[in-house]
């Protein structure tokens, strides 16, 4: 463990032809992009992605291997691993200070972000930044009703960004709303010929006080106001709030239970939770499925708001099963230690 | 002493069952109990003060102690929903506070 901020790492994501490679492309050509290691997974016997980006060639991997989301112990861990090696070696050039990874358009982004969050090897070096989602603005409303994955792909985004809208008259009113039932608390982007502004789609995660700026409140995005619910067939996005602390093991307990009896149908959750334990520091908490980041503790509140804000985009899980559980857990907590 | 208030409970034990797709109904009993009917008989009520466990679960009569709210979830759910396969948390190694 080197001691030094973890560097931050950007799964951009996406349905088969919905831009990434494209947008990656524009992103490393900008200047705050020169730092870059990227990762491209293709899915196929002959990968291509990685010869359309231009950027220096030993700062692009490409695993041609089988879908990432499929053997990610394996193939990204062991990248990733490889890569940091060779960045304390002194391998390349420049010592990156970035990672992108951008999957298949047939991954599961989940898994990925598990090996991210949770592979010992790896904690400490390398930190989650978010998930960029592309959406093809001309197919994107057909290919969310048809696939599945693409439906996962745009849940778990901290950043949507919307493709090919040059292709288009502007963004359709029935792909908005599909993706706003689908994950209200991300921001929409446009890329325009691919071209977007790097600087708005990084950053997307908050950090603790060890590596660096946080930005709670675009992360949370909609969580600061009024809870409400968004429908598709089954993805439902809602915000939790409580106004009264949280006790630690409360919230690991209900973290538990939601693990316990959700799996893999709690898609992502993120929020920023009022420990009673410590008023001053709000704990910035992070899960996809049944795998939770450890907590990052913020230095201070970002705003006179003290609730706690939890943003849940789940698959068949009532928002009334969430609440009662973390009141009910919020009770007997403070039942058995006291209040 | 079961730490949570019984309506607390009830309603959790309501809204899991909605939310296990699991036909049924959650009711306070006027003893102090709380009665799931659905494809079995449970009952669930607070565990003597003097006992190591705060819930005591009878599912068809047959009674088993619960040391927490969760441990009662989990009892219920085997025994209406034994098709789901609970996974465990994984929470990356951190302190619970910060230091």
């Amino acid at each position: 463990m080197s001691g030094a901020p973890a560097i931050p790492v950007c799964v951009l994501t996406g349905f088969l032809g919905s831009g990434k490679t494209t947008m990656l492309g524009h992103l490393l050509r900008q200047p705050e992009f020169s730092r870059t290691a990227v990762i491209i997974n293709e899915f196929g016997e002959i990968g291509l992605d990685h010869e359309l980006i231009e950027a220096s060639e030993d700062s692009v991997i490409a695993l041609t291997t089988g879908c990432l989301c499929c053997k990610v112990r394996t193939d990204l861990v062991e990248t990733l691993q490889d890569l940091l090696r060779r960045r304390d070696a002194g391998a390349f050039p420049q010592k990156f200070d970035r990672v992108v990874i951008e999957t298949s358009g047939l991954a599961d982004p989940a898994p990925i972000l598990h090996a991210l969050m949770t592979d010992v090897g790896l904690a400490g070096r390398l930190a989650l930044d978010g998930v960029v989602t592309a959406v093809d603005a001309v197919t994107g409303e057909a290919t969310l009703e048809r696939e599945a994955i693409s439906r996962k792909q745009v849940a778990v985004a901290d950043r949507i960004v919307l493709s090919k809208l040059d292709l288009t008259q502007g963004l359709a009113p029935a792909l908005a709303s599909r993706l706003a039932a689908l994950n209200s608390a991300a921001p929409t982007l446009r890329a325009v010929h691919g071209r977007i502004e790097a600087a708005s789609l990084f950053g997307a995660a908050p950090r603790d006080a060890a590596t660096g700026a946080h930005d709670v409140g675009s992360w949370l995005a909609q969580a600061s106001g009024p809870a409400h619910d968004h429908h598709d067939a089954e993805i439902k996005t809602y915000t939790v709030v409580r106004v009264a602390p949280i006790r630690a093991v409360a919230l690991t307990l209900f973290l538990e239970a939601l693990a316990e009896h959700c799996g893999a149908d709690l898609l992502r959750l993120k929020g920023i939770v009022n420990i009673a334990e410590s008023p001053d520091r709000p704990a910035v908490i992070h899960g996809v499925q049944h795998v939770f980041h450890a907590p990052a503790w913020l230095e201070r509140w970002p705003s006179a708001d003290r609730a706690s804000r939890m943003v849940f985009i789940t698959r068949r899980i009532p928002r009334r099963w969430v609440e009662a559980l973390l009141d009910a857990i919020g009770a007997e907590v403070a039942g058995v230690i006291g209040r | 002493m079961s730490g949570a208030p019984l309506d607390l409970a009830c309603e959790l034990l309501a809204a899991s069952l909605e939310a296990w797709r699991v036909a049924g109904r959650v009711e306070p009993t006027a003893d102090g109990a709380i009665a799931i009917r659905a494809t079995r008989q449970i009952r669930i009520e607070p565990a003597p003060n003097n006992s190591t466990f705060r819930w005591m679960v009878a599912i068809e009569g047959r009674r088993r102690p619960a040391i927490s709210l969760l441990a009662v979830l989990r009892q219920v759910r085997q025994a209406l929903d034994p098709d789901h396969a609970a996974t465990s948390v994984r929470i990356a190694v951190a302190p619970l506070l910060p230091s």
